[in-house]
């Protein structure tokens, strides 16, 4: 009599949880966690502009074809963020004015979730205790905590971040963000109210579904959502390389307090 | 992360073990019998967790020291209560001129409150004199030529500022980690095929691979060089190469080779030795060792760069000289 309640015991929990990738499992870590080691990149157009856009001119006439923006589908769930209309006007004037407002052209930290998507990897490394992710870009970083330090002493860059796994998702709940970073280079931005909820499911043992909940009331009239599959770098020598870009970004910002004689 | 809890301190330094306040050599050895090192659900030492190498000892052995290699307890205290004292950068005893030099108050520093708990003279333990040896005369001509450089052109433009300056790389930030002003913490992460370093001074991040990968190409040449890892027993050894010519660690090239060591040899205590060797610019190796302690607070986001409005004053402030040197003639 005890074989059909075992049965349906399995049955429930192999029943896919919503949101998750219901065919796979991923593989465990030494302490039975879903594994999410390696290095990852996302591989679409968000970082030029996270709606539908077509191919345009760069900002930079001088820099020809090369930078352009390539077109791409969006990743926003239903095309357009939902700006309170002051913000849309902001976002405009951003977009008019994004060669000498991108913090990424002054190498500054790329917030969330912007550093998910940018054009270059990063690695998230899950220690049993904590779990990092840190990016190419800029040598930027985060500590996902596993216990709730608290709250954030202070706004910051790449804000604080407190994970917990849901099944096989790793899910972040991340805020205390300053309002300095952007969401592209199209100008869409935020506030320092900008609160994140990211879930990262496994989807393959090569790709990742990244989700991310978007909720600034001072911006927005009302939460919105991104989505994208993470690829693994798949390559035999993949590694995160460094980018420390302040060195780029010195002529942009500190140009015009060059010495004009100087004949370095 | 300042260190303003006296109580804290008491605790610290009631949990360092009396065996790792002994000579070093006798350290690992005669740590309490009861205590075991953590491990990770790998097997390996968890070296995991914050810790911080600010410490009141000096690179390198000061004159007063001339031939003495440790302190004793007495010794130690008194050492430290005169380093505290002197240091005070929220003294106003002195001249109008002292006064600006202390503009980087105590608020700032972050220079630990102890010596180190071997209570060695010096972090520098090999030569035994506790000194960096002499630069070689090729060393010594690089250095002459980056001074000349900067005399002749202090602050053309940004790029002749020193790289803290300029938020691209500090003293202490490594490879390898040395105690300066502040931010004298790093994070360890450790996984079944790597070891991470995150160092709170300007987020700086060291992913060392201890899957036994080869090298990199040596014409890739980076800040912070780069870093294989695997383990002796129960010590982490970490070795670096292709390190870039302008890194320049205490006169060092791109010829570097750095050999960390890192042996977990008490709750509170992850012991750090490094051996510098690069025959272009020293005409010996040397050894530092540091002993890291367990720091209970958090590490946090050190945006440098982002916030740096000192790099504009002072390129706008030398434009300014210029001007009015100018007008004058």
């Amino acid at each position: 009599m005890k074989a059909p309640i075992v049965v349906a015991v399995l049955l429930i929990s192999a029943m896919p949880v919503i949101g998750q990738s219901p065919a796979y499992k991923a593989p465990r870590t030494a302490d039975g966690k879903p594994n999410l080691n390696g290095i990852w990149q996302a591989f679409n157009e968000a970082n030029w502009d996270i709606e539908p856009h077509a191919a345009a001119a760069g900002a930079l006439a001088l820099t020809g074809a090369i930078g352009a923006t390539p077109p791409g589908m969006g990743v926003v769930e239903g095309d357009a963020i939902p700006y309170q209309p002051a913000a849309l006007e902001k976002k405009r004037a951003n977009y008019k004015n994004r060669q000498a407002l991108d913090p990424e052209a002054k190498c500054y930290l790329p917030g969330v979730p912007r550093a998910t998507y940018m054009p270059q990897p990063f690695q998230i490394v899950q220690s049993s205790t904590a779990i990092l992710f840190a990016y190419q870009y800029a040598a930027a970083v985060r500590t996902i905590f596993l216990t709730d330090p608290g709250p954030a002493p202070a706004d910051s860059w790449m804000g604080w971040s407190v994970g917990k796994w849901d099944g096989d998702t790793l899910v972040v709940d991340a805020k205390s963000f300053n309002d300095q970073t952007w969401f592209d280079r199209a100008g869409n931005f935020h506030s320092d109210a900008l609160h994140v909820v990211e879930r990262y499911t496994p989807a393959s043992p090569d790709h990742l579904l990244y989700e991310a909940t978007i909720e600034d009331p001072k911006v927005f009239t009302r939460p919105w959502k991104i989505s994208m599959p993470l690829y693994r770098r798949v390559e035999k020598n993949a590694r995160l390389m460094e980018f420390k870009c302040v060195e780029f970004a010195e002529e942009l910002i500190y140009g015009q307090l060059r010495k004009q004689s100087s004949n370095k | 992360m300042r260190y303003r809890c006296f109580a804290l301190l008491i605790v610290l330094a009631v949990s360092v073990p009396a065996a790792a306040q002994a000579p070093p050599a006798a350290a690992k050895s005669t740590t309490s019998a009861k205590w075991v090192v953590p491990r990770t659900p790998d097997g390996k030492p968890d070296l995991q967790g914050i810790w911080s190498y600010a410490t009141l000892t000096p690179l390198e052995r000061p004159a007063e020291f001339a031939g003495k290699e440790f302190l004793s307890e007495q010794e130690a205290i008194a050492y430290e209560q005169r380093r505290l004292k002197e240091d005070n950068r929220d003294r106003r005893d002195g001249s109008a001129e002292a006064d600006v030099t202390r503009a980087y108050n105590e608020f700032w520093w972050d220079r630990g409150t102890k010596v180190v708990v071997t209570r060695r003279t010096s972090l520098v333990v090999d030569p035994p004199d506790g000194k960096i040896p002499p630069l070689t005369p090729d060393a010594q001509e690089r250095a002459a030529a980056r001074a000349e450089a900067r005399r002749l052109h202090p602050a053309d433009g940004p790029e002749d500022r020193p790289l803290a300056e300029r938020c691209i790389l500090f003293g202490n930030g490594g490879a390898p980690m040395l105690p300066t002003a502040y931010n004298n913490n790093a994070q360890f992460f450790q996984t079944r095929d790597h070891v991470v370093i995150v160092n709170e001074m300007v987020h700086d991040v060291r992913i060392i691979p201890l899957d036994g990968r080869p090298p990199l190409n040596k014409n890739i040449k980076l800040w912070l060089g780069d870093s294989r890892g695997h383990w002796e027993g129960d010590t982490l050894v970490v070795e670096t190469a292709n390190f870039n010519d302008k890194a320049n660690f205490r006169g060092s090239g791109e010829n570097l080779r750095l050999t960390e060591r890192f042996t977990r040899v008490a709750q509170d205590t992850l012991l750090y030795e490094f051996t510098v060797d690069d025959p272009t610019s020293f005409t010996r190796p040397w050894k530092v060792e540091l002993p890291l302690w367990k720091n209970p607070e958090l590490m946090y986001e050190y945006a440098c760069h982002e916030g740096n409005s000192g790099m504009a004053g002072v390129l706008a402030g030398f434009r300014k000289e210029e001007a009015d040197n100018a007008a004058r003639k």
